[in-house]
Order: structure tokens, then sequence, then C-alpha cells
């Protein structure tokens, strides 16, 4: 019984990353061949001084992407997750202060970015999916595993087991 | 006591076949850590190295087509100053406006000083989000600047960026405001009205906004100070402040 509650849960936090993870993917992807426009959105927000911007518009989408690959892999499944979680606290951060500057931008989230007219009544659906995001990347840094993780090949807790096994086949 | 020995012997054979294969476990675990993390290192650089390399080629296209002599825009102070700013920007934009607001009287001191050629390269980038307003506006600018020269054109342009409609409703800037805000400038009522009512400058709009954005010229405003982007500061007051301090 408890079992099949951690298998599902293992399948869910498969899901989690694969959703998590994609959304990384391609956010960052699409950005990295668009540096000025990353740059720029960036900027826009007003709240890193120039030439720290510069840095986290051309950091950022590389980070972001392999995040995303590390959780669509399941690598370091956990690092990365609390990583992403880390992220989607500082967007839901960035969206929330121009909200309340009352600052009108693309949020720049899937490239793009710089001010854009009636923007603001976007913030309320952005900031509803980056919790949502945020909520599923919570997830996976809590599940000890999930499904399909390339975690579960490479650190295979069964080595621990094998060898008190042998142990105990020799004595 | 010998089965004991024997018994003793193997025990401790297990017991350092079990410390090999701790270490040979940990070893390895070790070496795959290593290896997955060298690959995010990898992919991180690799993806900001390809952004780079995107950045240099944006920059250098831009810095080749500000270096080209324009037939877009006007611009002030003598050609042989030591200071060599470009701005590309659109009547609409809000930034744009904040910019002139922040810079026109210390970019006019100095260009009369002789420290600065400041060209302004008005295009149209914001039509499509926005309705005619910037079309309307280019259009008249480049009419006032066949007509009437472009001293009155520079002041038109100011004149525009004082009046300028907010992004909300562009509208509210009519052909009539345009004409007489030309006429304020220094054009004639006669020579303008008709040109500006029938977009007689379309072209040139649709030429200037094609030299724009073959640039690279892709937001608004685009300040360029001897052919490098310029972009020192968080906001546009900041931006201002910079750029004017440079060139003092």
């Amino acid at each position: 019984m408890r079992d099949t509650g951690r298998s599902t849960l293992a399948w869910v936090g498969l899901a989690a990353r694969l959703v998590t993870g994609g959304v990384w993917i391609v956010a960052g992807g699409l950005k990295i061949t668009e540096p000025a426009a990353s740059i720029n959105a960036v900027r826009a927000y007003q709240l890193l001084p120039s030439s720290l911007a510069e840095v986290v518009g051309i950091a950022l989408p590389a980070v972001e992407l392999v995040v995303g690959l590390a959780l669509v892999v399941g690598v370091f499944t956990r690092g990365a997750a609390v990583l992403s979680a880390l992220l989607f606290v500082a967007f839901i951060v960035g969206i929330a202060s121009v909200w309340a500057r009352g600052i009108e931008i693309d949020c720049g989230c899937f490239g793009g970015g710089g001010t854009k007219a009636g923007a603001a009544s976007a913030y309320p659906w952005e900031i509803a999916r980056d919790a949502a995001l945020l909520a599923a990347s919570l997830l996976v840094a809590s599940l000890r595993r999930t499904s399909l993780a390339l975690d579960s090949l490479l650190f295979a807790r069964g080595s621990e087991e094998r060898a008190s096994a042998t142990e105990g086949a020799v004595s | 006591m010998s089965s004991n020995s024997k018994a003793s012997a193997r025990a401790q054979k297990a017991a350092e076949m079990r410390a090999a294969q701790k270490k040979a476990e940990a070893r390895r675990r070790i070496l795959t850590i290593g290896g997955v993390a060298l690959a995010m290192v990898l992919i991180v650089g690799g993806a900001i190295a390809v952004s780079l390399w995107q950045q240099d080629k944006d920059q250098a296209k831009l810095e080749e087509a500000v270096s080209a002599a324009s037939d877009y825009g006007v611009a002030i102070g003598p050609e042989d100053a030591p200071h060599d700013v470009v701005i590309y920007e659109d009547f609409l934009c809000p930034f744009c406006g904040q910019l002139e607001n922040a810079t026109r009287d210390d970019l006019a001191r100095l260009a009369a000083d002789g420290k600065v050629r400041v060209e302004y390269r008005p295009f149209d980038l914001l039509s499509q989000s926005f309705g005619d307003y910037p079309i309307r506006a280019t259009n008249a600018f480049a009419l006032v600047l066949e007509k009437s020269g472009p001293e009155v054109a520079k002041k038109f342009h100011d004149l525009l960026f004082e009046n300028q409609p907010s992004e909300q409703d562009p509208d509210a800037a009519t052909d009539d405001d345009l004409v007489q805000l030309a006429v304020e400038a220094g054009a004639t009522e006669s020579e303008v009205r008709a040109g500006i009512e029938s977009l007689s400058h379309k072209s040139w709009v649709d030429e200037a906004t094609a030299e724009a954005s073959d640039a690279g010229v892709e937001g608004t405003p685009t300040i360029l100070l001897d052919g490098k982007v310029f972009q020192d500061g968080r906001t546009v007051e900041e931006l201002a402040g910079n750029l004017v301090s440079e060139l003092e």
C-alpha cells in the first residue's frame, strides 16, 4: 500500500520534472541566440545596474537551459529542482516588483522583453504560472526519487545492498 | 583452533573485499558526479559562448550600419566634432520621450560648443502595436525636413516629443496637431498640410525603418556613442546623465 503510494508519487514527480524542465529548455533556448533582446529584457525590470543586467542577460538563459536538461533527464534531480524553485521565486519577485512600481513590460520569459503597453494585465497570469511551476519544482525537490531518472542509474542505491549480499554469500 | 583461524582468515578476507569494493564504489561515484558536473559546465559555457558570439555579430553589424551616413535623419553639431552620437528613436516611444526631455538641452549645448555631433534617426518601430501615429509623425518629419530644411526639422522633432501622445491613445494627436506643430517649428502650412494628410513621405518612413532594421536596431531609443552601443544606466534618467557626462 505504502509502496503504491510512493510509486505514484514517483510518476507524478516525473511529470513535474518533464513539464518544468521542458519550460526551462524552451525559455533558455529561445534566448541564447538573442542576447541583445535578453539583456534588454533584464534591463526593462529596472532592478539591476547596467553591467550586471548584461551579465544576467547572457548567463541566465544558459543556466535555464542546463536546469531544464537536468530536470528532463533526471540528473542531479534534487539540486536542479531546488535551483529551479529559486529561479521561479526570483521571477515572481521580479514581476511583482514591476507590477508594484507601475512599469509595463513584456516579462521576457520566453524571449522578447522590453516595454509594452497594457502588459500589466498579463502579470497576474504570469505570476500564477510561475507559482505553479514553483510548486512543481518544490515537489520534485522533496522526493527522494522520481521515475525514469538518470540519477537512479548513475547512483544506484543497490550497490551497498549488493555488497552486503555478497558478504552474506562469502560468510 | 585451526577451524577458528580459518574462520577468522575468511572473515578478514571478506572485510578486505568489502573495503576494496567500497573504495571502488566511492571512486566510481566521484567520477560520475565529476563527469555530470563537467558536462553541465560545458553546456553552460557553450551556451554563453553562443550568446557572446551572437552579441559580437549583432554589435559589429550595428556599428557598420551606423558608421555609414544615413539620409534618414537630422544632425546637429559640426561633422568633425570629437564625439559622435546617433540616436534611433520612434516618435511614440515613451522612453524616447523621456530621453529627449533629459538630454535635449545638454546635447544642443554640447553640439553648439562643437563637442559632439548628434544625429537623430527617427523610424517606425511601434505602428504594428499602437496604430499609425509613428508613421504619421515620421512622415510629417520627413516632409518638413524636405520643405523647410534641417533646422526647422530638428525643432519640429523636439516639438513632437514635447507633445508626445501616450501609447494608450496615440490618435489623440491628430493630423491637425501635426500641422500646427510643424508651423510652430517654422514650416509653411500650405507646404506641409496636404503631405501630412496624405502621408506623402510614407516611402521615406519605410526606407528609414528598413535601414534601422537592417542595422539590427531592435528597440528604441538605441543610442550609439562613437559607434558603440551606449546603454550605461539602469533608468532612462541615469542613461541620459551618463551620456551627457561622457561628452562634457
